[in-house]
């Protein structure tokens, strides 16, 4: 884009309305062109971005063929079930604008159904999961109507509040019968005999869901996510019902933010009060601020560098590392204020920027 | 030709200030009206009325036999009445094209595109106001000018049955306004009623065949251009606030 239309930009950007947590406040590509979408597989498959994607596949799948490693398991597995749950977050405040910040009600929701089926029905932990998520989504609708009204810093405020309700309610052991007392449920059966068994199904899912998830945004429905989170009263305008729209938006974000609570409390074979705690929603939150809001695909690179780089990171630092363990939200904090403040795009569309520009010079381009 | 929009005795405060004040008035199919009245006079807010977005203390709207009063905006647009801002809206972070494309999507304008194709239809539209080149661009980068085009290509998405226009001119060159008047003129001629503000009259005067005058909220008068330049209260009205009347 020559300089002219740069300067322009400037002058116009400023203007234009600075959402809640900068989302999507990334307005330095603003002045490029928007790229044709690519509609086909295919094409998708041999393109930057789909070259890559399938690499990291292939890269994720040979883990587990080289070591078995329990320790090296469990840490990837953290890092693909939040990764689902990270870009459903990013489904409903980076795409739709609806900030929440009681992310963890659907996670624990899902965490808990899930397991009480698997315990108490004797459910195959697949059918469990999915009534789990099932739950999340009536739960979306009951958190969604009376928190639509709601914009903005209220709307993060709101849902946080729900988050609180159901973490103090599970507390409480009302609900003692069915769902455990302050230490939940536990001793659940294993997803399957082998660690190894248990790493693909939920690889599988988590690839089967960013699909899908993938497929929304891209999607006509997507389409109307971005322009009521652009600016609310122009699609109001433009004839569509963003009511319905933002309720189906907290439903599908619900839907798998409820199979990642899932696959967490079957992997993890116990289930606890503390998902509902706020700590979870922010892991979200901190895991799409990093990996870059509004990209699906972000979530992914977000929950590696937060499960994978920053534990192994930290881990070796003595004191630094035991701070990293015990006090996760201080540190999600700070990440969070950091990328907040100075990346905004977060790590990935940059990151790639460079590797591409970096390909063309090699190539001689 | 029947009455497609009715409004009566509408009325609306703001605290102590009575914005729009007993205003009454009929449009039939296919009309071309503009709606002056200087800065203030309450344009916006008849727009922000019928279209939905301000509720009336009283008063009524019928658009095509049916009264709408108290519909939602989104639901008027569906019926086909459908209006653009006089800060332009747009959709920040999509391209040109999805901007269009969100109109289409709506119920109204799906059963529209869906003969021809949402992409087809949409850049269809973008041909005809004129930002077919620019279909990839985000909406900020656009001049001003682009920017109003591509508020009445949104509109024109939903399929309207009838446009208000609010001062789709202000703040344009001479020759934008041009580009936005033929663009206008072309609506009008396939059939749409087009229902036009405007705070300077020489803008609209060369445009519309029919005027309705307000001011401080309420009615002065309606009639051609040339009555209403002259009419008396009208004159007043502007020359009063030292608004150009030339
Ligand atoms: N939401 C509002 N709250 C308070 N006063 C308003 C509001 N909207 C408009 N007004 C007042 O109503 C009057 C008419 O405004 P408006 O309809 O915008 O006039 P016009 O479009 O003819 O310039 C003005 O005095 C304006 O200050
Ligand atoms: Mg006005």
């Amino acid at each position: 884009m020559p300089k002219k239309i740069r300067s322009k930009v400037s002058n116009t950007v400023s203007g234009t309305k600075n959402f809640f947590l900068g989302i999507p406040r990334a307005t330095r590509n603003l002045y490029k062109e928007i790229p044709h979408q690519v509609k086909s597989f295919k094409e998708w498959i041999f393109t930057f971005r789909g070259s890559l994607t399938i690499l990291c596949l292939i890269g994720t799948i040979l883990v587990p063929l080289i070591t078995m490693d329990d320790y090296i398991m469990t840490i990837l597995i953290s890092f693909l079930v939040f990764s689902i749950f990270a870009a459903s977050w990013d489904l409903l405040a980076g795409y739709t604008g609806q900030v929440s910040f009681g992310h963890s009600v659907f996670f624990g929701i899902g965490a808990y159904v899930a397991a009480a089926f698997v315990k108490m029905a004797g459910l195959p932990w697949f059918f469990s999961m999915i009534i789990g998520a099932v739950a999340a989504i009536l739960v979306g609708l009951i958190i969604g109507i009376p928190c639509l009204r709601l914009k903005g810093p209220y709307l993060a405020l709101g849902t946080q509040a729900f988050s609180l309700i159901l973490f103090n309610l599970f507390m409480s052991g009302e609900l003692k019968d069915i769902l455990g007392s302050t230490e939940g449920i536990s001793a659940l059966p294993a997803m399957s005999e082998a660690h190894i068994v248990t790493f693909f199904f939920i690889l599988i899912i988590m690839v089967i869901s960013f699909i899908i998830l993938t497929i929304i945004v891209k999607s006509n429905i997507g389409t109307i996510f971005k322009a009521i989170r652009d600016d609310e009263t122009a699609a109001d305008a433009s004839g569509i019902n963003t009511t319905k729209y933002k309720l189906i938006a907290f439903m599908i974000s619900g839907f798998f933010a409820g199979i990642a609570g899932g696959l967490f409390a079957l992997n993890s074979r116990a289930v606890n009060p503390s998902v509902f705690l706020a700590l979870y929603s922010f892991y979200a939150i901190v895991m799409v601020a990093l990996g870059g809001i509004a990209t699906i695909s972000g979530s992914v690179v977000g929950a590696f560098i937060y499960w994978v780089i920053l534990t192994e990171l930290f881990k070796p630092m003595g004191a630094l590392g035991t701070i990293f363990l015990y006090f996760p939200t201080l540190i999600s904090a700070l990440i969070l204020i950091i990328m907040i403040r100075f990346a905004d795009q977060g790590i990935l569309k940059p990151a790639l920027e460079h590797i591409r520009e970096f390909y063309d010079f090699l190539l001689g381009r | 030709m029947g009455v497609i929009l009715e409004v009566k005795n509408l009325t609306k405060k703001f605290g102590g200030l009575t914005a729009v004040n007993d205003f009454s008035f009929e449009i039939k199919r296919g009309e071309f009206v503009g709606l002056i009245g200087p800065n203030g006079a309450g344009k916006t807010t008849v727009f922000n009325l019928i279209s939905g977005f301000e509720k009336p203390n009283s008063g009524s709207i019928r658009f095509d036999g049916m009264d709408i009063t108290g519909l939602k905006p989104y639901q008027i647009v569906n019926l086909g009445l459908v209006r653009t801002f006089q800060l332009v809206r747009s959709f920040h972070y999509m391209s040109v094209l999805d901007n269009v494309s969100v109109a289409c999507l709506s119920p109204r304008g799906k059963k529209a595109s869906e003969k021809v194709g949402l992409d087809k239809y949409a850049s269809r539209i973008l041909s005809e106001v004129g930002l077919i080149d620019k279909a990839r661009f985000p909406p900020v980068i656009l001049p001003h000018g682009d920017l109003r085009r591509l508020e009445i290509g949104k509109a024109a998405g939903t399929n309207p049955q009838i446009l208000l226009l609010d001062e789709p001119f202000s703040g344009l060159s001479y020759e934008e306004q041009e580009h936005i008047h033929a663009l206008i003129r072309r609506l009008s001629n396939e059939g749409v009623t087009i229902f036009i503000t405007g705070h300077v009259l020489r803008e609209l005067m060369n445009l519309v065949p029919r005027v309705i005058a307000m001011h401080q909220g309420k009615f002065i008068t309606d009639g051609s251009p040339q009555e209403v330049a002259n009419h008396k209260l009208v004159l007043e009205a502007y020359l009063g606030r030292g608004g150009g009347i030339a």
